[in-house]
């Protein structure tokens, strides 16, 4: 059986000459929390503003829990829940009331919904401010505040499909902890939860599957370990270079690098943990040397799996062959492009 | 051997039914976004009805001292004018400005993304300013009558249906406008029509006073209309309106509808 939530296949949108999503197929699951990447610009909102009926696609299909969304938009929109990337609008009303009525528009009675605000409250620590009104111009309640009332309002009654677009933007830490745990719960309790974020370290933690998009394609796709394309025992070399420096890893054979990324005066290095020893000594005399201002060493995550996959292919180095993701259909060659094991870019 | 909690709910979950889409009666949404529609206009709602009752009898009272030695036919022209004046302002001026701050600032859209029927806003907005501007048409009549001791002669089938009709024209068409145009000239649109409406057009003043090819242009607007069909609903004795003027209004009240549902239907 088919229990895609969300089904896109070639989906295309332009705006004027420019193209916000080529031929993007992707797919969600009930109970699976995806994870949708990519740099500003990149066509996540686009391809949001489509699913919901805010946008038309110039081609392709979409599917929401089995309605063709294209064709009856008005239809599919009932198995959907948004928390846009702008905040919700909710100035005059409380917390509490926001999720109240958010309740009552999605099926919740009354007593459900004064339920439902009083649970989210307890589970994003909103107590305190539950009943504090937001007044305009920002008034009332920090952009925090709001953001996490924007998410209780989206999952204030469950849903087939959850989209959350940058749910963290402004949340202290520790909410943003409980806010993470709250997504994963939804997708415990049955939501297919399309997730979209900057915040790819945070993310990690909580996604079942990941679809990085860059400039409006699918670079890559797969599991938050597939894509990370690395061993959990590897390792992130870091290193600062002196202004205007050349980077010293470069042209060094000795060195045992498995990918490496350049960004402005940061060149990150993966290392097998075998080989540590190794590279912190080359550092540390590179180091001695002046040739570079300073390096860390910490575990390699999926933050710069995803730096390579969305590195410049005009100044990419693509003489390697190593592929971190599980790729797919046309994104194959734009992402042996970017993200070879050994890349190097000089985006700033 | 008895089951872990732990267990239990991961069987549960196992076996969680899939999630049903929403499913809301139209009159459930209608109030659950009339209650969100009107926390938003929030703190300033009371001075809103109370400035719209001070226009009411602002133009009643204002009015009267452009006309030195007011007759009684003049001053109940006036005062039977006047809430035509008021429900156009909300509908032609207030509306598309909350309207067009809604659009930039993503509010329009989030409605729009939410699982009601999207003509089901335009609604909300007709019921709520309806509500905020009936008060200063019965405030403004009250002022004309203790003013000038006017007597009316109401005509109660039409006193309940122009206002109605009218507030819905300009709601529809004020709505149309913010949804059409970008926000910036909506606005400026908007401030345009206070000043075309309140002394360009003939609801305090009877249309003879324009020139002929203003009066020709009027007889296509729905400002003349709606002033004359409310006019007779208010003193029927004096003043009667004709089948035209409401064909006229409804044409227009039907533009605006069409314009703003497709509007709020339509994918960019």
């Amino acid at each position: 059986m088919d229990d895609d939530v969300l089904r896109i296949t070639g989906l295309r949108r332009c705006f004027g000459r420019v193209v916000a999503n080529d031929d993007i197929s992707l797919g969600v699951r009930s109970g699976e929390v995806l994870g949708l990447l990519g740099h500003n610009g990149a066509g996540k909102t686009t391809l949001v503003s489509q699913v919901v009926g805010l946008l038309k696609p110039d081609a392709g299909h979409l599917r929401v829990a089995g309605v063709d969304a294209v064709r009856d938009p008005a239809a599919a929109r009932r198995h959907v829940a948004l928390q846009p990337q702008s905040q919700t609008p909710i100035d005059g009303l409380t917390p509490r009331a926001a999720i109240e009525i958010s309740g009552r528009l999605r099926g919740l009675s009354s007593r459900d919904a004064r339920a439902a605000a009083t649970a989210l409250a307890e589970e994003l620590d909103l107590g305190p401010w539950l009943d504090r009104r937001a007044l305009p111009e920002g008034g009332g309640l920090s952009g925090g505040i709001r953001r996490l009332t924007g998410f209780a309002m989206a999952v204030a009654a469950p849903t087939p499909l959850l989209i959350l677009d940058e749910p963290t933007n402004d949340i202290d830490a520790s909410r943003r902890r409980l806010l993470w745990d709250a997504v994963r719960r939804r997708g415990d309790l049955g939501s297919g939860v399309l997730l979209v974020t900057h915040n790819v370290s945070e993310a990690e933690r909580i996604v079942d599957e990941l679809v990085v998009l860059d400039r409006g394609r699918v670079v890559a796709q797969g599991s938050p370990a597939r894509l990370r394309g690395t061993q959990d025992s590897d390792l992130r070399l870091e290193l600062q270079l002196p202004p205007r420096g050349e980077d010293p890893s470069d042209l060094d054979p000795a060195l045992p690098v498995r990918r490496r990324v350049r960004t402005g005066r940061r060149t990150l290095l993966i290392v097998d943990a075998a080989s540590a020893d190794v590279a912190v000594a080359w550092a540390a005399s590179q180091h001695a040397q002046d040739r570079i201002d300073g390096f860390s060493l910490a575990p390699a995550t999926l933050e710069d799996a995803y730096l390579a996959l969305t590195a410049r292919p005009d100044t990419a180095d693509s003489d390697d062959t190593a592929d971190p993701a599980d790729h797919k259909g046309p994104a194959d060659e734009q992402l042996v492009r970017t993200a070879p094991i050994r890349e190097e870019s000089d985006h700033a | 051997m008895p089951e872990t909690p732990a267990a239990a709910s991961a069987a549960e979950e196992l076996t969680a039914p899939p999630i049903a889409p929403v499913q809301v009666s139209p009159w459930s949404s209608l109030l659950a976004m009339m209650r969100w529609s009107l926390a938003s206009i929030g703190a300033m709602l009371p001075l809103i009805v109370v400035v719209q009752a001070a226009l009411a009898a602002g133009i009643v009272i204002g009015f009267g001292f452009l006309i030195p030695d007011i007759t009684p036919e003049s001053a109940l022209f006036l005062s039977s004018g006047a809430p035509t004046i008021l429900l156009l302002t909300v509908g032609l001026v207030i509306v598309p400005q909350g309207v067009a701050r809604a659009r930039a600032s993503g509010a329009l859209d989030y409605q729009r993304a939410l699982p009601v029927s999207r003509p089901l806003l335009l609604l909300v907005d007709l019921v709520v300013w309806s509500l905020i501007a009936l008060p200063g048409l019965v405030i403004g009549l009250l002022v004309a009558w203790l003013r000038y001791d006017l007597s009316f002669s109401f005509d109660w089938p039409l006193l309940v249906l122009v206002p109605m009709l009218v507030t819905t024209m300009a709601t529809a068409v004020g709505f149309a406008i913010a949804v059409t145009l970008p926000a910036m000239l909506a606005q400026l649109v908007s401030q345009v029509l206070v000043f075309f409406v309140l002394l360009f057009s003939p609801i305090t003043f009877p249309a003879s006073q324009l020139p002929e090819w203003f009066q020709t242009v009027h007889r296509f607007l729905p400002i003349q209309p709606a002033a004359e069909l409310l006019r007779a609903g208010i003193a029927s004795a004096d003043f009667t309106a004709q089948g035209r003027d409401l064909v006229v209004l409804s044409l227009w009240t039907a533009v605006g509808l069409l314009i703003s549902t497709r509007a709020l239907v339509r994918r960019g």
